[in-house]
């Protein structure tokens, strides 16, 4: 059912990234036009700030152009590879943010605010969407409120063990638990439901 | 640690579920990134779980950036390759329907991510629509927020080299442009500050049809597609 568009765009995604292993410079434009928008999108929510968002958009890009010829479409969906990019230089940068105001300031208390993005789906979209692939909402939803809260936080505002700890005001180690078990158990029905690839 | 030996295949499997989940502390994650690099069975754990949670990604509300950053991206590189910004209208929905099985995960995720926040603020809501009457795009904020949501209903495919933006109508002044509208079925323009404040003593919206990215003069240059009064709850 949500097979037949991603194929369809994603061997489109493909073969713009194999011209720009050529450095076709209107299929790295191309590129940029079709995926700047969910790129940008994911950086902000993890990073949560515009300047920092873009400076790092602006590095991915480069790092693509540069590196579009290691792309394997064998491996990775396109728009998987140019996300997993993205998404690992803001973590990176978040993380180096917090040893960098570890080391200046020592004080644990001097967490940077948590502050959720305030945009989201409609519910006609959740219901739309719900319907369109109940079997993937039905995994996530097999996870436990704990898990699935920590998981999300995790994943679209990229919190760390601690930070979810912290947040969730949870022991560390129920937290790591919980992640982990999460992580488990969305394996288990991905896969079994013939997702992961 | 030798993360690929078969007998520690569980704890590879943890650290790669963790470093693609975002989750990982600074040291582990510098680490294992390290090791990924030389160790092929290492980097093929991570690859999957990045796979696996790929769906969840899909369903992150796609922002446009500001023009400035492919801008920066074409000097960075010294190429002179054309705007990038073209038709976007044609693609509405398209971060859904990519993979409209991750937007569900993602949205049950975002349940319990959204379920924590107070209560929502009473919105600001326009609909816009054209000279037929027929409802095009609706925008909409959050008193505080610093962000438009713009969701199209029914807006017409927008030809390559053009691109729409939308005006603040102040009563008795020229338009004061928001932005273009970024690609999507639901995007999210930036504005400077708070939406009441921006918007403030701002009667209606409008829609312009210009050249890709944006009016070169400040002003509207084409023809006004679809309009609308700003309705506020508050």
């Amino acid at each position: 059912m949500a097979e037949t568009v991603p194929t369809e765009r994603s061997a489109r995604l493909a073969a713009l990234l194999a011209r720009v292993a050529l450095a076709d410079q209107q299929a790295f434009a191309e590129l940029y036009r079709q995926t700047s928008p969910h790129l940008y999108g994911v950086a902000l929510r993890i990073l949560r700030e515009s300047a920092a968002a873009e400076e790092l958009l602006q590095e991915a890009y480069v790092s693509v152009w540069h590196h579009a010829g290691t792309y394997v479409a064998a491996k990775s969906q396109p728009l998987t590879w140019l996300t997993s990019i993205v998404r690992n230089r803001c973590l990176d940068q978040l993380r180096r943010r917090e040893v960098d105001t570890v080391t200046m300031t020592s004080d644990a208390d001097d967490e940077p605010a948590f502050d959720p993005p305030a945009d989201g789906p409609s519910p006609t979209e959740l219901l739309l969407a719900g319907a369109e692939a109940q079997s993937v909402r039905d995994c996530v939803d097999t996870l436990d409120a704990g898990p699935k809260q920590a998981i999300a936080l995790a994943f679209f505002q990229g919190l760390s063990h601690a930070e979810l700890a912290d947040h969730m005001h949870e022991p560390l180690g129920t937290v790591k638990s919980w992640v982990r078990r999460g992580l488990e158990r969305l394996k288990r029905c991905l896969d079994g439901a013939g997702y992961a690839r | 640690m030798n993360l690929a030996r078969p007998d520690r295949r569980e704890r590879l499997e943890q650290l790669a579920a963790q470093y693609a989940l975002g989750s990982l502390p600074a040291r582990v994650r510098a680490r294992l990134a390290k090791v990924a690099r030389r160790d092929p069975p290492v980097a093929q754990a991570i690859a999957e779980w990045e796979q696996r949670l790929a769906s969840l990604a899909a369903a992150v509300p796609g922002v446009a950036p500001p023009p400035r950053v492919w801008t920066r991206i074409v000097a960075r590189l010294g190429l002179a390759p054309p705007a990038p910004i073209a038709s976007w209208w044609d693609r509405v929905s398209i971060w859904r329907s990519l993979t409209a099985a991750g937007f569900a995960a993602a949205l049950a995720l975002g349940v319990a991510l959204y379920s924590q926040r107070p209560v929502a603020e009473p919105p600001l809501v326009a609909v816009l629509a054209g000279p037929d009457g027929k409802p095009a795009l609706i925008a909409s904020a959050a008193r505080r927020d610093a962000f438009l949501l713009v969701k199209s209903v029914g807006a017409a495919p927008v030809d390559p080299g053009k691109a729409l933006e939308l005006w603040m109508l102040p009563q008795g002044q020229p338009p004061r442009s928001l932005g273009v509208l970024p690609a999507g079925a639901v995007v999210r323009l930036p504005l400077a500050a708070p939406s009441d404040a921006v918007l403030a003593g701002i009667p209606a919206l409008a829609v312009s049809l210009e050249p890709a990215g944006g009016s070169p003069t400040g002003l509207p240059t084409g023809p006004v597609l679809y309009s609308g009064a700003i309705e506020r709850m508050y």
